[in-house]
């Protein structure tokens, strides 16, 4: 039964395992000061008019959804608690072990594959780094997979796409986030013996719990406060935090968010779809 | 005992997202048959049955195979190595191939038996390589077993077309045969580098000859790490030549026979093209010369070889999306 005090937290289902995640959360979150229901939006767009609409207290953003929101509030959005994993995200560039392939300045004039066009970690961001390091779109063959449109790069299709562009040989190199490969050398596959890191970006700032001015701060603290004491020692946190591909919640870095930011100006990308 | 583990199953695998898996304890060959039945009426899929367990993918599993282009399925395309020595020791040779390899010769009428099973086993094109497959006088004979039955490329790098080869070149048909010709570079320093002194010039050669002739020819570029803004320049060159897109391939080295450095392959990172040599079957031919890619001793019967190499690059794919779905995302 919904109460009035319930903190309603918005998320997008980006998978099957999205609904027992939330409702983990949602039954860590039963006998606290800070009750919490959580709906599930189709895409982050849809989640972000939500939040401004007022649908719901606090939205459970990527990267990109942030930046998208605080240039519709004028800055005035809050990031209320992160992954300790999205403090320390990075992009990857994969190739094939041994294709001589060094650094960014390599990849003039070769296939370069890059995921959907709002995934801050494939597309976004790899594709700022390139032109930071010189080479602009037409100074490579762009090989795009816009898999996962609307999820900005959440269910890592995009980046799988890439990869497998580059086993297939129809790219020499792939953009990926560090979730993707991470993941892939912590499972062991045989095939990524004979993938190697071209190039790996600096860190920055992943997804957020954005709250817009008008939810009231204590009760943000007080939700804030009881999600920051999950505890990976506690096996039925652990199994959610597993799930959700973190083992604590930290303060948003929010200086994390520049290069994003600025990557987002510079390729004119709109406030929305 | 089946309705308990039914129970299991229904709630495992229900709570498990599509193209994840689960793993269910059974207790033997009923039990398995039990979990069988089921998978098969609730259009969910056994992976493996281990001992003591099944591994059951939520959902209909997907035919890697059937998402490739048709072009390259395993089995579409077979490779033959005729021969393994070669006019030429290039440094990349992904075969060690040279003037004093071991020649490893398919006989003609080995050619002709292997070419019968490709065409039963559903093969739709032919690629003869070596070594160089011009080295054998009698080249010609082979492919005029294959070209009936099969559109043939022949890799080669044109530069023995002379004396009774000029005569028996110039008497193949042109129908359904290709000339694959190695050509690294758009001028003569990079090419000479890894391929001998004066190679260079007799491939442009080669290459004229071929269109002179009026056979079709395919231009091939193999680049290593030193290859620089070669594949700019080759574009020129493939331009002046009136090649078009399916007429240019430019591939990077492996790490294979010769080569010292290169692009690192294997079975797990390579959709596999069948390829027969006189010592066997093996994964592709990039790496026939690599015991760890060498599928079988003999490569007849064809059918059952082609399918075991489906089979292992099926299976390994699988396994990936499966582990690919269980990402950890944002």
């Amino acid at each position: 039964m919904a109460s009035e005090n319930e903190v309603l937290v918005g998320a997008v289902a980006y998978s099957a395992n999205v609904v027992p995640i939330w409702e983990g959360i949602r039954d860590y979150f039963r006998d606290s000061d800070a009750p919490m229901d959580f709906v599930l939006y189709s895409n982050y767009e849809r989640q972000v008019e939500g939040l401004l609409a007022g649908h719901i207290d606090v939205a459970w953003n990527t990267n990109v959804a942030w930046v998208r929101t605080q240039r519709r509030t004028n800055g005035e959005a809050r990031a209320l608690a992160s992954r300790d994993t999205d403090l320390t995200f990075k992009t990857y560039m994969i190739s094939r072990a041994g294709s001589g392939l060094d650094d960014l300045a390599s990849l003039k004039a070769r296939r370069v594959a890059l995921g959907s066009r709002d995934s801050g970690q494939a597309r976004i961001l790899p594709m700022f780094f390139l032109e930071r390091a010189g080479l602009s779109a037409d100074d490579m063959d762009l090989v795009i997979f816009d898999s996962d449109v609307g999820k900005h790069g959440d269910t890592g299709k995009s980046d799988l796409d890439a990869l497998r562009a580059v086993i297939e040989d129809t790219a020499d190199v792939a953009a990926v986030g560090s979730n993707t490969w991470e993941a892939l050398l912590a499972a062991g596959d045989d095939t990524v013996a004979d993938l190697a890191v071209t190039w790996v970006s600096e860190n920055y700032t992943h997804c957020n719990f954005t709250a817009l001015p008008s939810f009231p701060a204590e009760r943000a603290d007080v939700w804030v406060e009881h999600l920051m004491a999950m505890d990976w020692e506690n096996p039925e946190h652990r199994r959610i935090l597993e799930l959700e591909g973190l083992t604590a919640w930290k303060p948003t870095d929010l200086a994390g968010y520049e290069t994003l930011v600025e990557a987002m100006q510079a390729q004119g990308t709109a406030d929305h779809w | 005992m089946s309705l308990d583990l039914t129970l299991r199953l229904i709630e495992s695998v229900n709570a498990t997202p599509a193209g994840s898996t689960a793993l269910i304890d059974v207790t033997g060959t009923h039990d398995v048959s039990v979990a069988q039945r089921w998978a098969e009426a609730t259009g969910n899929t056994i992976l493996t049955v281990h001992p003591g367990a099944v591994e059951i993918l939520r959902g209909r599993m997907t035919d890697p195979i059937a998402a490739l282009p048709p072009d390259r399925r395993p089995g579409y395309r077979l490779w033959l190595y005729t021969n393994f020595h070669c006019n030429l020791a290039c440094d990349y040779c992904c075969v060690s191939s040279s003037p004093r390899a071991v020649p490893r010769i398919v006989s003609s009428e080995d050619t002709a038996e292997l070419v019968r099973q490709a065409t039963a086993a559903g093969v739709e094109e032919l690629f003869i390589t070596g070594g160089e497959p011009f080295m054998l006088l009698d080249l010609d004979e082979r492919l005029r077993a294959a070209l009936p039955h099969l559109p043939t490329t022949v890799l080669t790098n044109a530069m023995v077309w002379q004396g009774e080869r000029r005569t028996r070149l110039e008497a193949l048909p042109r129908e359904g045969l290709t000339f694959q010709i190695s050509l690294d570079s758009a001028t003569a320093e990079l090419h000479d580098r890894h391929r001998g002194a004066g190679s260079f010039d007799r491939a442009i050669a080669g290459i004229r000859l071929a269109i002179e002739l009026g056979f079709r020819v395919r231009v091939a570029a193999t680049l290593g790490h030193d290859a620089g803004t070669a594949e700019i320049e080759l574009i020129e060159l493939f331009d002046s030549l009136d090649l078009d897109a399916e007429q240019r391939v430019v591939r990077r080295v492996a790490q294979q026979g010769a080569a010292n450095e290169g692009l690192t392959v294997s079975r797990a990172s390579l959709i596999p093209e069948v390829c027969a040599t006189a010592d066997g079957v093996w994964w592709h031919p990039v790496a026939a010369a690599d015991p760890a890619m060498q599928v079988s001793t003999s490569w007849s019967p064809l059918d059952e070889v082609i399918d075991a190499v489906r089979d292992e690059y099926r299976q390994h794919r699988i396994r990936g999306d499966v582990l690919a779905s269980s990402f950890p995302c944002a």
